[in-house]
């Protein structure tokens, strides 16, 4: 019986005018979007590419220890072509440096690679946006006239005539339906899918397929989503007009109302502006501090030189390329000078990053997280958080980047220590030749790829969406068991 | 006859659900904006602020030397923020704020006749060329609660939902046909119907302006003049006409279709199509195959450039003799100047190409999404409001001509000046006295309301044309229209 009644739900839904749309709409748009952006993705892989060459060979020509300073790339994600999250809008390239620590939050680095100061006048929109609002407009459209309609038309009855329960019958509806939905939905998807996978530059490992396959399913859990929202509207209206209209208003408020008014009020009322400039005048003290303890220090490189000869630099990085014969006895004490001085500069990034990660973390990461917690409320901002978290680009994903340099700046200054650098004369000089780097560790960035990782962080919204749909389900039923038909 | 249709439509319309739905979304929407508003208002003023008074103390500290601005220029030039910004965001949170009129980047000392001559370049106007990084703001708000939004999506829905059972409604009820037993021209009904529509939405626009306004005014953040209330009032007549083009839709497929419900659900995906995809991906796609020279194969570029001039002067023997400040100018100094000069011009051209062709990136974007009306009605109320890139263009364009009028400004102070030898731009050539720091023009940013009406003229123009096809339509397939 079960069956009889799905197919013949599939059946009616098949030959409809909005399912023929459904498909159309579906495949054109994502299939040129997908074009787009891997067009996109390829662009700016090239470019990291390009820049990872650049930068490994400048990285390693420091002459001098104090002149290492290596120009970090971030890889773009290919899984951003799903959800960019903020794989486009966070730094791509870092330049490491003694004196600071590196965060996600700064705003003074680089994002190379996209050469348009007016880019972001251009809606960049991916594939997830598109079934944001597209998949959950249709599966309202094929709600709305689900009961209301049999009643209106008189089937109903016609049906419950049959010795057809009407657990059964809500439950043959939502299924039908949803093949029907879900169509439209794999044949874009696996175009999409299949569209990436002939550019040279995408190469899915198993693990990204697993995320992709997460993806998929988050989607289709937001289509029922919507269906069943449908489904109950059209169980309490008696009108199919009726249901209709307050089925749209829902979708309006849902799909765009909600997400912007919430992030527009985290925006306004999370006070970041005082905190940090209050944080910048905190890190300026002590680079203060810093700059009076040098001070009392008798640096070498100023008026008058204790070294005679010919040296290139800046403030925190030098390279004497030639000493004459009777400067050499003023060696010793400019060793001195950088072995007192370089763990201080160190210890004052140090001191300066405390401060900078409470201040971040009372600003921006509560914003984020108040944000975050505010898209809760909604099945679109679920299905955004959860499909971001799947592809990586969501705030943990793209920190773990930063998070890396932060560990390889760690790894550096330990060799230096390890190697006694700072005191040694190659730190300033290169005149007895130049620093090998053999032994130097190279930087890599894995980024968290393992499906695990990233289901763990989806888990929570996905948990969410599958707990509203059951909800949703349960009252439907519960409402047309008790209803007159 | 006319003004009964129209009665007893509104008064249809006006006691229906979605009118109380569309008006309490709106006015909700309204005061969400204002409250918004109140906040941005007061940080972008005093950030404005601060900014010129920064800029205005550098140019104030480099007076001291008439040498020393044609070297460092007259600072950062700073775009006035729109009064209007709560009817149109345009984006200026992603747009750069100020121009730079900044020292040229390079300087040289060079060993002529033994001794040590130091050059620098001469100031030139520097844009921002990479996008700033957003990472701070963790979620993208893609649409921002403003004025356009209220109006391009809110305002475009309800008319579709408005609209939609209109005709095919009326014919379900059997209605249309009594309707028409009477001495009534379709043409007449149609037109009824579509002024009732406007009236109900109009009004229920308007009670949320109002309540903006007053919010707004209460707060003391709405202090406009005269031009600013007639952009203001542009702006509602062009949401009016925007409006309209959804009203008559709404009406057309209306009339197309024998069932309401089926009316309203082609229209939604007509809607979600035209209202909300094209304007986000058809620009964006086309304007990818025009992409501007990456910022290194500039920045390469501009470097051979200085470097091939700096030779083609250098076989002419430009490092054989510094320039003097005798009179009349020598040979050398006058080749000093042509080169300084030479250079700079070069440089700015190169510069402004560049500049050129990521403008014209975004223009292709923008053409292509006029298919939309959403993308027309936005720019309309974006170059009324002043806010957008079209008023960053103008902004631009004025930095240009201050440009101008600065360097002409350094040649007149200069010939005011008995002891110099009057050859610009070279610093032996040039008055060293100190410049009155009052004589030295500013540069003042404004929205000119001309500009706003010119700027938004072909965008209301394009919507009225989309107005008038559509109501075309509607009335030659209601005419048609067995019933």
């Amino acid at each position: 019986m079960l069956w009889t009644l799905i197919k013949h739900e599939i059946l009616t839904n098949l030959i409809t005018f909005r399912f023929f749309i459904a498909v159309i709409a579906c495949v054109s748009l994502v299939l040129s979007v997908t074009l787009v952006l891997t067009d996109n993705y390829e662009r700016r892989l090239a470019s990291y590419n390009e820049a990872l060459q650049v930068h490994h060979e400048k990285n390693f020509s420091a002459r001098t220890y104090s002149y290492f300073s290596p120009q970090l790339d971030r890889p773009p994600n290919p899984l951003s072509l799903f959800n960019q999250g903020l794989d486009k809008r966070a730094a791509n390239s870092i330049l490491l440096r003694r004196d600071k620590v590196p965060s996600l939050w700064d705003d003074n680095y680089r994002s190379a690679g996209f050469d348009n100061p007016f880019r972001h006048l251009l809606a960049s929109i991916d594939i997830v946006s598109i079934f944001q609002i597209l998949l959950s407009l249709l599966a309202l459209v094929f709600a709305y006239d689900a009961i209301a309609g049999e009643r209106e038309d008189g089937t109903l009855r016609l049906i419950l005539a049959n010795p057809v329960g009407r657990g059964l019958l809500v439950f043959a509806k939502y299924l039908g339906t949803m093949i029907c939905l879900i169509l439209p939905l794999l044949i874009s998807f696996l175009l999409a899918l299949l569209l990436q996978l002939q550019s040279p530059a995408i190469n899915y490992s198993t693990a990204d397929f697993l995320r992709i396959g997460g993806i998929l399913l988050t989607t289709i859990v937001y289509v029922s989503t919507f269906y069943l929202i449908g489904l109950l509207i059209s169980c309490i209206s008696h009108r199919t007009a009726t249901s209709l209209i307050t089925s749209m208003f829902i979708w309006v408020v849902l799909v765009f109302i909600h997400p912007n008014v919430s992030l527009f009020m985290v925006n306004h009322f999370i006070e970041t502006e005082e905190k940090i400039e209050q944080a910048n005048r905190e890190v300026a003290q002590i680079a203060e501090r810093f700059q009076r303890e040098k001070g009392k220090l008798r640096d070498p490189f100023e008026w008058p030189f204790l070294l005679k000869g010919q040296w290139w630099g800046s403030a925190t990085r030098k390279d004497v390329t030639h000493i004459e014969v009777d400067s050499e006895l003023e060696i010793p004490t400019v060793k001195a000078y950088y072995e007192t001085l370089e763990p201080k500069r160190i210890d004052t990034a140090d001191t300066a990053w405390q401060v900078r990660k409470q201040a971040y973390s009372e600003t921006f990461v509560r914003k984020s997280i108040t944000a975050r917690n505010a898209l809760r409320f909604s099945p679109t901002g679920l299905y955004y958080l959860t499909t971001a978290a799947f592809a990586g680009t969501d705030r943990t994903g793209i920190e773990n980047f930063f998070k890396s340099t932060r560990r390889y700046q760690q790894t550096i200054l330990n060799y230096f220590y390890d190697k006694k650098a700072f005191g040694s004369r190659q730190w300033f000089a290169s005149d007895k030749g130049t620093v090998r780097w053999d032994d130097m560790p190279r930087f890599s960035y894995e980024p968290l790829s393992d499906l695990q990782d990233a289901g763990s962080r989806a888990f929570g919204e996905l948990l969410q969406l599958f707990f509203l749909n059951l909800v949703l389900f349960i009252m439907t039923f519960v409402i047309f068991n008790r209803q007159e038909v | 006859m006319f003004w009964y249709i129209i009665q007893r439509e509104l008064f249809e319309q006006l006691s229906s659900l979605r009118f109380v739905l569309a008006t309490l979304l709106i006015v909700f929407l309204m005061v969400v904006n204002a409250i918004g508003h109140i906040e941005e208002y007061k940080t972008q003023q005093t950030e404005y602020r601060r900014q010129v008074s920064a800029s205005s103390e550098r140019l104030q500290g480099n007076s001291n030397n008439l040498y020393t601005l044609v070297v460092r220029g007259p600072g950062g030039l700073n775009k006035h923020p729109s009064k209007l910004a709560f009817c149109a965001h345009g984006s200026e949170n992603h747009l750069p704020t100020s121009v730079l009129g900044w020292s040229a980047g390079w300087g040289r000392d060079s060993n002529i006749e033994d001794s040590i001559y130091k050059i620098s370049g001469l100031w030139r106007l520097m844009y921002n060329v990479s996008p700033p990084i957003t990472a701070r703001n963790i979620f993208p708000t893609f649409l921002k609660i403003d004025w356009t939004l209220i109006i391009s999506i809110v305002l475009s829905f309800a008319a579709l939902v408005f609209a939609f059972d209109a005709i095919s409604g009326e014919l379900g009820h059997g209605t249309l046909r009594l309707t028409l037993s009477n001495s009534i021209a379709r043409g007449t009904l149609l037109a009824g119907k579509f002024l009732s529509i406007l009236i109900s939405l109009g009004v229920a626009f308007l009670t949320g302006v109002l309540i903006n306004l007053l919010l707004l005014h209460l707060s003391g953040t709405l202090q406009l003049d005269g031009q600013e209330w007639s952009r203001v009032g542009g702006i509602f007549v062009v949401g009016l006409t925007y409006l309209s083009i959804f009203i008559v839709l709404g009406l057309f497929v209306s009339s197309r279709v024998n069932r309401s419900t089926t009316s309203l659900v082609i229209l939604l995906l007509l809607w979600v199509i035209w209202v909300i995809l094209i304007p986000a991906t058809l620009g964006t796609i086309l304007s990818g195959l025009n992409q501007p020279p990456t910022i290194r194969d500039y920045s390469a570029k501009h470097s051979a450039q200085h470097k091939e001039i700096t030779e083609r002067y250098e076989a002419r023997g430009l490092y054989n003799k510094a320039p003097t400040r005798l009179r009349p100018p020598t040979p050398a100094t006058l080749l000093w100047a042509k080169y300084l000069n030479e250079e700079r011009q070069a440089s700015n051209r190169l510069t402004k190409e560049h500049l050129n062709a990521q403008i014209n990136q975004i223009q292709i974007a923008r053409e292509f999404n006029r298919i939309s009306p959403t993308a027309i009605a936005q720019y309309a109320i974006e170059s009324l409001a002043g806010t957008g890139f079209q008023r960053h263009l103008d902004f631009l364009k004025k930095a240009e001509r201050y440009a101008d009028v600065f360097n002409d400004f350094l040649i007149t102070a200069d010939r005011a000046d008995p002891d110099s030898p009057h050859v610009p731009f070279v610093r032996e050539g040039m008055s060293d006295k100190p410049v009155p720091f009052d004589s030295i023009p500013k540069f003042q940013d404004r929205v000119r309301l001309g500009n706003a009406f010119k700027g938004a003229m072909l965008d209301v123009m394009l919507l009225v044309l989309f107005f008038v096809v559509l109501f075309a339509m509607a009335h030659v397939s209601f005419q048609r229209k067995e019933i």
